[in-house]
């Protein structure tokens, strides 16, 4: 991996990032709210209204207004909600640090549970563990997340009373109730991300294991397990990375509807609100947040695959 | 448990193996009866489907769910391997019985290190601690000739040649001093010189360590020059086996007789020389052709930054004349395929390329008449025929093209014909039809549109040496009935001096040097060219 690479790399994220600002700046433009309007309420009087428009900015031309923002956020500024008045950036961050807990919380309970499940499957193939394994993967799959967020409500908190059924307790105030809240809404997410990986283990382990290096060990005389552990897994469980790396952008966004069940304030939460309540500044914001994230998981992972895998080198 | 000296090795009694497959039964090996001696190398030899590497995995114990062994026993010393545990099969593997693969490229593992895959079996087997395995891995690179053997225990496999690895697992089959080794192809996938220096290594370890050697291959001409004896396997069956001289100079069976009249020997040239000396221009001139792989990194355009590109070909220069057939040998690299791909348009070039005086410099100058006129073919019919298509549709295609399109069908037929497969299988799939059959599909393809010059790259390497025979002998039919001239395209260097009238030799994308083919041998050829025709094992024999 050359440091040529990288710079090309974060160079490429920038520029995804401003091609997605343009983006979103514009949709917001068409979008048939008023800032000003919804700042001073429906009743205002056109006077009121139009010297807000002219403090704000919002008579100057389009590109004007998409320069002045674009200034701002390189400054660090996400500007204020229309909504609370508030400045954007705390309110978002804090938001995507809970998004990022209930992600990489799920992901790791989904690493734990569906690598193994993948590598029994692929090892007794076609066999009734490999049936089971499908079949729960099937299922995860083709199960909505609200359905198995409301069973799992139902079942766990309204019915045996074990979980608090939602809301959402910071880590630092108290950790085991925290603990608590985060169960049900981990389990929901993971359930779906078992089935994609478990599968990817599972098909990726199959092809390894037919491969001549893997029938080269054995006739070498390494036993079963040995082969398996130092031969194949490595292999097998490279590309996991990219799937878990996009994965990250299925939970950024379907995480929403799993926040919006269990009430976490997360950054999914914070756009349902703010697409309800047409609060521009807030929408750009949290949709750029999203793509930086996106972005940034994607080329660690990218250069953990090739830290990984010796044979991967970019230039 | 070991071995008499009047005792063999490896002792295969009666030994019969059958698949359950979805169609039945199938056959793969019947009442085998072979026996290999300390110090004693046994060729094997039979074509694809025959059952030789079928055998191999019996021996290594390493048999899929549906093989059924029928019958009979493969005695190891005077254990009978068919009766062993696992555990007793695991601790046999590597330590009494290993094996050497045909590709290393394959048969070792991408992301650990070659002193790890070579010191896990002297840590398996030897019980030597992680750190002696090392060293002593080191101490046995040095002896299969490797120069750097500490540096090469810790590079990775994609950081080695095909040679090296083959160096590496060579090492590993001998790491814990086996009684027996099998050796299954162990050059095919490597080139001309890499493959004689592989060849050498294992005759010399051979004659050093005494071990018992199963020798399986295809190649006749370099199993008759390295086994003591040779066994000739057809259909799951040994259909003769003896000395190497008796089988080689007077085979008993008439399998043995055709297997061996089908090896290509350079003594038995089957096209006549002198034919086409032709006056004036010759049909296609490629003057001065380079090409160039890779395309300048972003940044360094940005920088101004100096880049070197790859390398394909390097101001080849080279004529065919009509009706001539010009072989171009070379190692995997040599450029070879690249100069028939800017030929057909398929990478761009510099330079310039005449064709029957008219000049062309580029991909736009390829119009439909130079397009009729030059055809290729491939090493695999299997990617260049689209199995979704018909025999009949792939065929069709270049004669609406390039013909008048009138009566298809009919046409179709006469092309099957005329390279000998039944007119009824232009309704097959490719799927349908075996290996040789597909190629000769692909040489109708390329002779539909009456070309006059026919480009074949390494049409004949993924096929079996009777088969070979037969595609070769079709070429030459077709060659002398539309005198065609061909850029035949191979590593066969035993083929070429067959078949060719003169020899273009390549290396590293340069172009040696051109010689007739009935002069390629003599002491004036280029360095490289000597090197070359040294290292390819002529037919037991067989006098050039």
């Amino acid at each position: 991996m050359s440091p040529n690479y990288l710079l090309k790399r974060l160079l490429m994220i920038f520029y995804t990032l401003f091609v997605v600002s343009l983006i979103v700046f514009a949709i917001t433009q068409v979008l048939p709210a008023d800032a000003a309007v919804m700042m001073l309420g429906e009743h205002a009087t056109p006077e009121a209204l139009d010297a807000l428009r002219q403090t704000m900015g919002l008579n100057a031309p389009v590109w004007v207004q998409y320069g002045h923002w674009l200034w701002a956020l390189l400054q660090g500024d996400f500007g204020t909600s229309l909504r609370t008045g508030q400045p954007i950036g705390p309110a978002m961050f804090s938001a995507l640090g809970r998004s990022l807990l209930l992600a990489f919380l799920s992901i790791g309970l989904m690493l734990i549970l569906a690598i193994p499940l993948g590598i029994i499957a692929a090892i007794r193939r076609g066999k009734v563990a490999d049936i089971v394994v499908s079949l729960i993967s099937y299922l995860g799959v083709a199960l909505p997340e609200f359905v198995t967020a409301t069973v799992a409500v139902l079942l766990l908190a309204d019915w045996l009373k074990w979980l608090p059924p939602t809301g959402y307790v910071s880590p630092t105030e108290d950790f085991f109730g925290a603990i608590a809240h985060l169960i049900l809404p981990v389990c929901v997410i993971s359930v779906i991300l078992i089935a994609h990986v478990s599968r990817m283990v599972r098909s990726e382990l199959v092809d390894v294991l037919h491969t001549d290096y893997i029938r080269a060990a054995r006739l070498k005389g390494m036993s079963r397990g040995t082969v398996l552990r130092r031969h194949a897994l490595r292999n097998a469980l490279l590309p996991t990375i990219t799937i878990v790396a996009l994965d990250v952008g299925y939970l950024l966004g379907g995480v929403i509807v799993v926040e919006e069940i269990f009430a976490i304030p997360g950054i999914g939460r914070e756009l349902i609100v703010a697409i309800q309540a047409r609060d521009l500044p807030v929408i750009q914001a949290g949709v750029l947040i999203m793509a930086a994230t996106y972005s940034i998981v994607n080329f660690i992972a990218d250069m953990l695959y090739a830290v990984l895998d010796k044979r991967i080198q970019y230039d | 448990m070991t071995s008499t000296p009047e005792m063999p090795v490896l002792d295969i009694k009666n030994y019969s193996l059958d698949y359950e497959t979805a169609n039945g039964t199938f056959h793969a090996l019947k009442g085998i009866n072979l026996s290999i001696s300390r110090g004693e190398i046994l060729g094997l030899v039979g074509e694809s489907g025959s059952g030789k590497t079928s055998l191999a995995w019996s021996i290594m114990r390493y048999l899929s769910k549906n093989a059924r062994e029928t019958s009979g026993e493969i005695l190891l010393g005077a254990k009978n391997l068919l009766t062993m545990s696992d555990a007793e099969v695991e601790a046999m593997r590597g330590q009494r019985i290993s094996m050497v693969f045909q590709d290393p490229s394959t048969s070792l593992n991408p992301t650990l290190s070659l002193g790890t895959q070579l010191s896990e079996v002297l840590v398996r087997h030897r019980g030597l601690t992680r750190k002696q395995a090392w060293a002593e891995g080191e101490a046995m690179l040095a002896h299969v000739g490797l120069k750097t053997p500490a540096d090469m225990m810790r590079r990775m496999p994609h950081e080695a040649s095909g040679g090296e690895k083959q160096r590496v697992v060579i090492a590993s089959a001998f790491a814990c001093n086996p009684e027996c080794i099998i050796f299954d192809e162990p050059t095919t996938a490597l080139d001309v010189i890499t493959s004689r220096q592989i060849l050498d290594l294992f005759v010399e370890l051979q004659a050093e360590t005494g071990v018992a050697s199963l020798y399986i291959s295809h190649d006749l001409a370099l199993v008759s020059r390295t086994a003591s004896r040779v066994a000739v396997i057809r259909r799951g069956e040994i259909v003769e086996q003896g000395p190497v001289q008796d089988i080689f100079a007077n085979p008993r069976e008439a399998y043995t007789r055709e297997l061996c009249a089908a090896v290509p020997n350079p003594s038995r040239r089957l096209v006549a020389d002198g034919v086409t000396k032709t006056e004036g221009e010759p049909l296609v001139r490629v003057e001065n052709v380079s090409v160039h792989y890779g395309r300048k990194p972003l940044l360094a355009s940005l920088t101004g930054k100096a880049f070197t590109r790859v390398k394909g070909n390097n101001a080849v220069t080279l004529s065919v004349n009509e009706g001539e057939i010009l072989g171009i040998v070379g190692e995997s690299g040599s450029g070879k395929s690249t100069l028939a791909k800017a030929m057909t348009g398929l990478n761009p070039f510099e330079g310039k390329i005449w064709f029957d005086g008219r000049p062309i410099t580029g991909l736009s100058d390829m119009d439909t008449a130079y397009r009729k006129d030059v055809q290729i073919i491939f090493q695999h019919p299997d990617a260049s025929l689209n199995p979704r298509h018909k025999i009949g549709e792939i065929l069709s295609r270049p004669l609406k093209l390039y013909g008048d399109g009138s009566n298809i069908a009919q046409q179709v037929g006469d092309m099957l014909e005329k390279v000998r497969l039944p007119r009824t299988h232009a309704d097959r799939y490719p799927h349908q039809l075996s290996g040789g059959e597909k190629q000769r599909v692909a040489i109708a393809r390329a002779f539909a549109s009456k070309p006059r010059l026919v480009i074949c790259d390494e049409i004949t390497s993924a096929l079996d040496v009777s088969v070979q025979a037969s595609i070769v002998e079709l070429l030459l039919d077709l060659q002398k009935a539309g005198n065609t001239a061909y850029l035949f395209i191979t590593h066969d260097l035993n083929l070429i001096r067959q078949i060719a009238h003169r020899i273009a030799v390549m290396y590293r994308g340069d172009l040696i040097e051109i010689a007739p083919a009935t002069e390629i041998d003599s002491p004036e050829r280029a360095d490289y060219t000597r090197r070359l025709i040294a290292a390819v094992p002529l037919p037991a024999g067989s006098q050039v």
